[in-house]
């Protein structure tokens, strides 16, 4: 249980401070062909204080809670500050700041399962695979349900308090083809606790006889060609072009570090056709995947359209390179873990939708792919990126054909945004995925 | 309580609560960090973590969860959630904890560490890179110290203690010259004192260097196949790929393509990989497993022949297969007898390999991905660096198809290994 209300520490703030009291508490249960090998119950809680002291930071953390060991850590951020600002001088950056008071709660209003029960759900979609899936060689069933909950209090007086959980299952198939072993995952899930995002087996059959039809095709299927092709890359693709290919080279720390966005604000860096935003917790009129109403910084959270119809207009930043740039906040520092410092992180970033339809841009093809569900992906101050590929076809004469194995792209960024020529009219989030910056985040 | 005797109560807590067999596993740490962000020192961080994780079987079902707190009430309520997973388990015979060994502590590294020293060194390097590497631009370095304590028990009477302490530095840059910037690239050490230069740890001042060769890059204007001359730190990668091959999961579901493999051929005759978790050679150690084990070193390559997989105490019940003798990491590799220049020199078409950015290989062992901060290679010359540039082969072939293996090696602390060529790569520009 973590502290709500952190108001009472604030006699102990000398400098600028961040106070943030969190806790995340994770179950992992993972079955292969049918045996649990994983049956495990996290939990990680804790107290942190971050200082500003003539420009440097201190950073403290304690698991323990109790009040004397929270004065502890908020005096040892102080000292830590204080070794830094008594060793050097740094130009003077105000803190620019957007304050504010939030509380948001997305924990279940249902009955909490039990382990057994969770497990029994798992155990009915493995039986149905085992079942319906009579040519596999193996497979894999993962649940991962991760809660973050947070209190934050600020010496400039924005306070938060947040309870955001969210909930996957990862499902591996692997079919053996002439001895080599052809797999594919698919992940379910989302926004909320367990009994809120997975009500019934049944309402996942779907999905796996889907992912299992894919699975069939790739393990008889081809090697795509080498060379610049012209592909549709669907939504789960695109989640990972707008994150790792650009979304990273916009934000400010990446920046001031030498990325190539730095030289392009207000430049055309994608067609017309392109809009790409960060939104903080709605979108289309609904909760994003990862809500956020206040970062970790106590700044009041909004959308940051980065690029707008081509034209990169905006960086995401923290306080501090919100000063060096003097651009506005839109609340983009977030810590992981409650041993962690806030850093400059994409929320729910996404490229808007346009006016085309899937089968309109699939029969524009005469001679391409198109590229359904990627493996991983990795990004560069150059633009370059890569992605691995797990799911995709090939497109002959307007028409999808035969499936492909896995592959490996690779381009720059804004050449392949400005190449853009459709964008479909509807949107999918996918956020199973994790930010390997720093530390694993969401 | 200390931590041992916070351990045992937990497994005492465990045992009247209904397990038949329990293990506790205590961590503490505290590591102090200093932080450079883009070229000034800037954050001072002092963490305190702890970890407990708990383990419970009951009629062969197994429950587990890590809190991270020591006081006898969150350890009841660890114990009780412990129970509560097994419960709901379902029973299998390969659940099992380490059988009993004669209790042993270990220690390893500084107890304290020297904050003035770390902020010294640091501003050493910050001074040496500018001066040397002037468009290099620095996006961060992180030098720390840490301080360990782990216990271990079991209800075997398995008892196990160790003290580590040890610095780690790590640091991600590019280059720029007006607005062509380079490939980012990094590096990360690990040492047990603060005796050198941070330049002078690993390869840290080559991959400096380097870096600052790759701001103006070219294509190579074809496909062909040829040779990469990987190194060191980019062969962490394929290693770590090679080791999944060897793991519980891959081997569990029967994917692995070495299943069939212990004792018979995999590899060149030439390329011998240890584990070695208890080397003094390397700053990077540990002194038992995760399941209870003193971990010892072990040979999982000896001269092309597959001798062991990275199975632990479950894997091996439920494949029938070897126990490793440890976790993998701490890798080394026994060198070569060619010089790295030698092995350019004889290099008619290739790659000078040194990071890899590329989709995880399948479990057949193909791969492709991108070559970067790397340099084409012509009859016998490093001719320039490269950009969007594809390397795909595969892991079980490339095993097989070794042309030399450097005399030279790279200690970063965490493995020691040498460069390696490999033949029957495919090679593709734009």
């Amino acid at each position: 249980m973590i502290p709500k209300d952190l108001k009472q520490y604030t006699s102990f703030f000398k400098e600028y401070t961040e106070l943030r009291a969190q806790e995340n508490r994770s179950n992992q249960i993972a079955i292969i062909n049918g045996d649990i090998v994983t049956n495990i119950k996290r939990s990680n809680s804790g107290i942190s204080a971050r200082v500003n002291k003539d420009g440097y930071w201190g950073f403290a953390s304690n698991p323990l809670m109790q009040d004397n060991e929270v004065q502890k850590v908020i005096e040892r951020a102080t000292g830590n500050a204080g070794f830094l600002s008594s060793r050097g001088k740094k130009k003077d950056i105000k803190l620019p700041a957007r304050n504010g008071n939030f509380q948001n709660d997305f924990s279940t209003h249902n009955s909490l399962q039990s382990q057994s029960q969770i497990i029994d759900f798992i155990m009915k979609l493995d039986e149905y695979i085992k079942t319906n899936c009579k040519e596999l060689s193996s497979r894999v069933i993962a649940l991962k349900t991760l809660d973050m909950e947070k209190s934050l209090l600020t010496s400039e007086g924005s306070t938060s308090y947040s309870l955001i959980p969210k909930s996957f299952i990862y499902i591996g198939m692997t079919i053996t083809n002439d001895g080599a072993p052809i797999e594919l995952w698919g992940n379910f899930g989302g926004l909320g606790q367990f009994e809120d995002v997975f009500k019934l087996p049944e309402g996942l059959f779907g999905e796996i006889d889907e992912q299992y039809k894919h699975l069939q095709a790739k393990a008889y299927g081809i090697y795509a060609k080498a060379g610049i092709q012209e592909v549709i890359l669907d939504a789960n693709i695109t989640g990972v072009l707008a994150h790792e290919a650009i979304g990273h080279t916009t934000e400010a720390d990446l920046v001031l570090g030498g990325s190539v966005a730095g030289d392009l604000l207000n430049k055309p860096v994608a067609s017309e056709l392109i809009t790409l935003v960060d939104f903080a917790n709605t979108a289309f009129g609904k909760p994003c995947p990862v809500p956020v109403f206040m970062d970790d910084e106590g700044t009041t959270a909004e959308d940051c359209v980065i690029i707008e119809s081509g034209v990169l207009k905006r960086f995401m930043h923290n306080k501090e390179s919100a000063g060096i740039f003097r651009h506005e906040l839109a609340g983009n520092a977030r810590a992981f873990e409650y041993s962690d410092e806030p850093l400059i992180r994409m929320r729910n970033t996404a490229i808007l939708p346009g006016k085309s339809k899937l089968d309109e841009m699939i029969a524009s093809i005469d001679d391409g792919y198109y590229l359904m569900k990627s493996s991983n992906g990795e990004a560069d101050f150059t633009s370059e990126f890569m992605f691995g590929i797990v799911q995709g076809y090939e497109i002959k004469n307007g028409k999808i054909g035969k499936a492909i194995r896995d592959i490996t792209i690779s381009g720059v960024a804004i050449d392949v945004l400005k190449s853009v020529t459709m964008v479909s009219d509807n949107v999918v989030w996918d956020c199973a995925g994790m930010c390997g910056k720093s530390s694993l985040f969401q | 309580m200390n931590s041992l005797d916070t351990a045992q109560y937990a497994l005492d807590c465990l045992i009247k609560n209904g397990a038949d067999k329990a293990q506790c596993k205590i961590t503490q740490t505290e590591t102090n960090e200093l932080n450079v962000e883009t070229g000034d020192l800037s954050l001072l961080r002092t963490t305190f973590n702890t970890a407990v994780d708990l383990l419970g079987l009951m009629n062969d079902r197994k429950g587990s969860t890590t809190i991270n707190k020591t006081d006898p009430e969150s350890i009841e309520i660890g114990v009780k959630e412990v129970v509560e997973l097994a419960s709901s388990a379902k029973s299998d015979p390969a659940n099992d904890i380490a059988g009993f060994k004669p209790a042993k502590a270990f220690k390893s590294g500084p107890i304290q560490q020297d904050l003035e020293r770390m902020y010294e060194r640091l501003q050493e390097f910050l001074r040496y890179v500018q001066q040397t590497y002037p468009k290099t631009i620095i996006k961060d370095v992180i030098l720390s110290f840490t301080r360990m304590e782990t216990v271990f028990v079991n209800s075997n009477g398995v008892e196990f203690s160790s003290e580590n302490g040890f610095y780690i530095v790590s640091t991600v840059f590019t280059n720029k010259d007006g607005n062509k910037v380079s490939s980012l690239n990094g590096v990360e050490c690990k040492c047990k004192d603060l005796n050198s230069a941070i330049k002078d740890l690993g390869g840290v001042d080559r991959i400096l260097r380097q870096s600052s060769q790759q701001i103006h890059t070219d294509t190579i204007s074809r496909k062909f196949t040829g040779s990469i001359i990987i190194t060191p730190e980019c062969l962490t990668n394929f290693i770590s790929y090679f080791a999944q091959y060897l793991s519980n999961q891959s081997l569990i579901t029967g994917n692995s393509v070495y299943k069939d493999k212990l004792d018979r051929k995999i590899a060149d005759g030439r390329l011998t990989l240890h584990c070695k978790p208890r080397s003094s050679e390397l700053a990077e150690t540990y002194f038992f497993t995760d399941d209870g084990f003193e971990a010892g070193d072990s040979i999982i390559i000896d001269k092309g022949i597959l001798k062991s997989f990275l199975l632990d105490l479950y894997g091996s019940n439920k494949t029938g297969l070897p126990k490793a003798e440890n976790m993998g990491d701490c890798y080394m590799i026994e060198p070569g007898d060619a010089a790295l220049e030698e092995m350019i020199q004889s290099t008619s078409k290739g790659i000078l390999l040194c990071r890899f950015s590329g989709g995880h290989p399948g479990q057949n062992g193909d791969f492709s991905g991108v070559a970067k901060n790397s340099f084409y290679i012509e009859n016998g010359k490093i001719k320039y660096p490269i950009n969007e540039t594809m390397v795909s082969g595969n892991i079980v072939q490339m095993l097989n198809n070794i042309e030399q293996i450097s005399k030279e090696r790279n200690n970063d602390g965490f493995q020691c290994l040498p460069w390696i060529k490999f033949n029957g790569i495919t090679i593709s520009g734009k």
